[in-house]
């Protein structure tokens, strides 16, 4: 790839210098190189300082025809279909204040550019909590969160993004800032623009500022570690689990594979083929002590192997390490591809047996993890591209056997680009209808999510 | 006016006797809750998916405009034909397809009446959330039109929160399926913008939607008190305090009286204001939460705390509540509902407030609201053939909604813009944001023909420089 700039190139930098301020505006190798994405690098990376510099930012594009990648922690950056050019990132990072905590309303309006774990700080000091906690909660921002629908354990309980995000600020596509919902709890007026946003991976605009709910700090919280030799056994119970009055806060499940620095955090080990359960309760002290019992006595009627009850710090290590597993899982090998299916929730403990299946007849080393109460399942395979190609088509039909669907999120860039990442779906041409419609000139993100061409 | 033999066109697909066309008929279907009217031409009862997207191809065809319709109980005028054409009545369409609670999912058609489904989940220790009051009669796709809350919706969350999937036909009559049965489908949430797009986008023929399993125990309490504020500031301290209870209702005086005279619910005529609170949790537990609430209640000098002993009890509290809106057009037909929403905080301001505007214009105003959600439900009574009086009433209910808009609310919690609240768009909304809703309409409906002229103001109408915008702006 090569650098030379041409001067009406030139002007549209020098533009951006003006709107953001020379200082927030990088340029050269040095500078760029770390937001190299799906193989271009960029020619500049930009820094707004308000929602008003991102509007200018974008209605210059339009008027030069630039691309605009925006970009918030990054960890998401190499999920989904590839961008077809990329030409300037418009980094959010500096855009990261909490604008208005209203502790009364359970409301906190916040920069986009605020990182999910700095916020999380800010709200324990007045006893409040925000109920998302995605894979890189301590580096991912919330407007990227938002933008690319990412949730995490919690979502049993408190509801996935689309629950927890009551407006957002955005900045369109051809450069205009519109406010969607509010910050009540209820709200129909006009369209919801607002859900629209969420999980639209940059490509219908740029998100500014969001107003989040709030949840107060629970009184208690415990976790109980349940391993199983048979995941049958660990899957039976969360069907009882879940078919009960008991309202956990995360039903998570590790194979052996995923899951050895887990066991290691609790000083325990997993048996190849074990699995490791994990079911996080909070809430008032009685209401704690009876999914701490209930559960307890549903792991010894499902045939558990141990049953660990953690509370405190212990807990939080050990949470805090499953919560690692994702990106030990993929910063291991490069060559992994993390896919992901999702089925009836009913269907889960079958999918799990299907996905080991197929990678033993296929030789590919597998490792899983899943959100038992949501029918979700991320599976992390390591072996030479073809082989994952190959892998990928099969779990696609095994998953949608079971009523479901299987996509990949990441993996190297030669498999991106040869595997279809997305399951079949009759809606897409509407959605690239409405990309059109927002987006004309292909300013943002182009080619992500249903932006390209198929 | 359309032509008979579009009408005969219609009859081919879905035979005579789901076609209504008579003047009776029409008239019957040409209003809502709000005081407008507009007639239809043709009324049809489609019994499928096939039925609604070959009529939609006909009027595709002839650009005829078409208005969803379930049971009609909406409260903004979403079903007023205001440009005549072919109203789309789904109440034959209500056979429920699925219940699966090990997946957690429902499949209805959207004729279903929400307490049909309730019904049906019940003995299998399910429910459905959503709650409106109409649930009586009300249909799931009306639900979803409108995005339709609640009493429960309080710790639950509403419609939209509970819809998984739908197969929808669009304005040419294609059929897709947006969201799924499963979760974290990819692409753009569709399903999130079409649940209250009110009948605009599209029309919805089948329904996927989340069900749960039913609290282990609950109780309904009574808190009566002799003032308006203390019976607000009890919902504030629950509230801020972090309890989150299945609903809090509250009722003011003229609200309870008029409820007791056609409904025998319980409630006290004598006092300002009360509450009718669902506690909702596990067996063990739920005795402390009613503590905790009773004592939020004592520190606002609540004058009598009650707690339903037997199922009757319980159930004619609630039916007092469900049945407010009916009891207030008992005595007065006329009257016009507010629907705006506050921050949850800022509850006993806004009814203060509500109370001055009542001063002010001299109208006669009844409460009851949403009291945990800030979502409040003025009613502004007033006498039809007195033109000053009902003046005054549109202007009273214009002024609730800006006071709601200038606390950092909205103008519509629930009942959704329709007709009514068309000219209160531009005091909530930026014309930038209006743009990008049209914009959404244009890639789903780019003929107009869905429930024209509901929801947008006319384009060449100045935006009132209105508002103390919200942080937000």
């Amino acid at each position: 790839m090569t650098n030379t700039v041409s001067p009406e190139k030139q002007a549209f930098y020098q533009k951006l210098g003006e709107i953001a301020g020379a200082k927030n505006v990088r340029t050269g190798e040095k500078a760029t190189t770390p937001y190299m994405i799906d193989g271009f690098t960029p020619q500049a990376i930009v820094f707004p300082t308000s929602t008003e510099q991102v509007a200018s930012i974008i209605k210059a594009a339009n008027e030069s025809r630039k691309t605009l990648i925006p970009w918030g922690g990054g960890s998401k950056q190499q999920i989904g279909p590839c961008l077809e050019a990329v030409d300037t990132v418009v980094c959010l990072k500096n855009m990261n204040r909490v604008v208005e905590l209203e502790a009364g309303n359970f409301t906190v309006q916040v920069q986009a550019g605020m990182v999910n774990g700095e916020l999380q700080k800010q709200l324990a000091k007045t006893n409040l909590s925000f109920p998302l906690e995605p894979f890189y909660a301590e580096s991912s921002t919330i407007g990227g969160e938002i933008a690319t629908n990412a949730s995490g354990p919690g979502r049993i309980m408190y509801g996935a993004t689309r629950d927890l995000i009551l407006g957002v600020t955005v900045v369109t596509p051809t450069g205009d800032i519109i406010h969607t919902g509010g910050k009540t709890m209820k709200n129909v007026a006009g369209f919801d623009l607002c859900r629209m946003y969420i999980g639209s991976w940059g490509t219908l605009g740029v998100i500014t500022e969001a107003v989040l709910r709030l949840f107060p700090l629970p009184e208690v919280s415990t976790g109980l570690y349940i391993t199983f030799t048979s995941p049958e056994d660990a899957f039976r119970l969360v069907g009882q689990l879940l078919n009960s009055p008991l309202t956990p806060t995360a039903i998570e499940l590790v194979d052996s594979v995923a899951g050895h620095n887990v066991a290691d955090a609790i000083g325990s080990s997993l048996n190849d083929d074990e699995v490791l359960l994990i079911v996080n309760s909070e809430g008032t002290k009685g209401d704690v002590a009876r999914h701490r019992k209930d559960i307890v006595s549903l792991a010894e009627a499902n045939k558990a192997k141990s049953t660990l009850t953690l509370e405190d710090e212990k807990a939080s290590h050990a949470w805090k390490t499953y919560r690692g597993v994702h990106k030990a899982m993929l910063g291991a090998d490069s060559s992994t591809l993390q896919g992901k299916a999702s089925v009836p929730i009913s269907k889960l403990g079958d999918m799990f047996q299907q996905l080991k299946k197929i990678s033993d007849s296929h030789g590919v080393q597998t490792g899983m993890t899943a959100h038992c109460g949501n029918g979700i399942l991320y599976t992390y395979l390591t072996d030479k591209p073809e082989k994952l190609v190959n892998i990928t088509g099969v779990l696609k039909n095994a998953a949608a056997g079971l009523g479901g669907f299987f996509l990949v999120e990441s993996a190297p860039l030669s498999i991106r680009k040869e595997v279809a990442v997305l399951p079949p779906r009759n809606d897409y041409q509407l959605m690239r209808r409405l990309k059109t419609e927002f987006d004309p000139k292909k300013i943002l993100n182009p080619g992500r999510l249903v932006g390209g061409s198929f | 006016m359309i032509a008979q033999n579009f009408i005969k066109d219609l009859t081919k697909i879905v035979g005579k006797e789901n076609i209504l066309a008579d003047l009776k008929d029409l008239i019957a279907y040409s209003y809502d809750a709000t005081m407008r009217q507009e007639m239809p031409d043709v009324i049809v009862f489609p019994h499928s998916t096939e039925h609604i997207s070959a009529i939609m191809k006909l009027a595709h065809q002839g650009k005829i405009p078409v208005v969803p319709r379930g049971a009609g109980t909406n409260l903004s005028g979403g079903t007023i034909p205001l440009k005549g054409g072919i109203i789309i009545e789904i109440s034959r369409m209500d056979r429920i397809l699925e219940i699966n609670t090990a997946n957690r999912r429902a499949v209805v058609e959207p004729g279903v009446v929400n307490l049909d489904l309730q019904n049906a989940l019940a003995p299998l220790g399910y429910f459905y959330p959503p709650d409106p009051a109409s649930q009586k009669s009300s249909t799931m796709g009306g639900n979803i039109g409108e995005n339709a809350g609640g009493p429960m919706c309080l710790r639950y969350g509403v419609t939209s929160k509970y819809v998984c999937g739908m197969e929808i036909v669009l304005a040419d009559g294609e059929v897709i399926n947006i969201g799924d049965y499963v979760e974290d489908f990819p692409g753009y949430d569709l399903r999130g913008l079409f649940i209250g797009s009110e009948g605009m986008l599209g029309m919805a023929t089948k329904l996927t939607l989340h069900i749960i399993p039913k609290p282990e125990a609950s109780q309904t309490m009574l808190a009566i008190f002799d003032r308006l504020e203390d019976t607000s500031q009890a919902v504030s301290d629950i509230i801020g305090a972090g309890i989150v209870p299945g609903a809090i209702e509250l009722l003011d005086q003229k609200m309870c009286q008029v409820i007791e005279q056609s409904v025998s619910a319980g409630y006290p005529t004598d006092a300002a204001g009360m509450l009718l609170i669902e506690v909702a949790g596990l067996a063990d537990t739920i005795e402390k939460q009613v503590q905790e609430i009773s004592q939020f209640c004592q520190k606002n000098k609540v004058r009598e705390l009650r707690i339903a002993q037997t199922n009757a009890e319980r159930d004619a509290l609630w039916k007092g509540r469900r049945g407010a809106f009916g009891s207030v057009a008992r005595i007065c037909p006329p009257y016009i509902v507010c629907d705006g929403t506050v921050p949850r905080n800022k509850l006993p301001e806004a009814l203060h407030k509500v109370g001055e505007i009542a001063e002010k214009y001299k109208v006669l105003i009844v409460n009851v609201a949403h009291a945990g959600d800030g979502n409040l439900h003025p009613l502004i009574l007033f006498d039809a053939t007195n033109p000053e009086e009902h003046k005054a009433a549109k202007k009273a209910s214009e002024d609730i909604l800006d006071t709601c808009i200038a606390m950092g609310g909205t103008i519509s919690g629930e009942h959704g813009i329709g007709l009514e609240k068309i000219d209160a768009m531009h005091s909530m909304f930026d014309p930038a944001d209006i743009a990008a809703m049209r914009k959404v309409k244009h890639v789903f409906d780019p003929n107009d023909i869905f429930n024209p002229g509901k929801m947008f103001p006319p384009e060449t109408e100045v935006p009132r420089p209105v508002k103390e915008r919200t942080a937000q702006r």
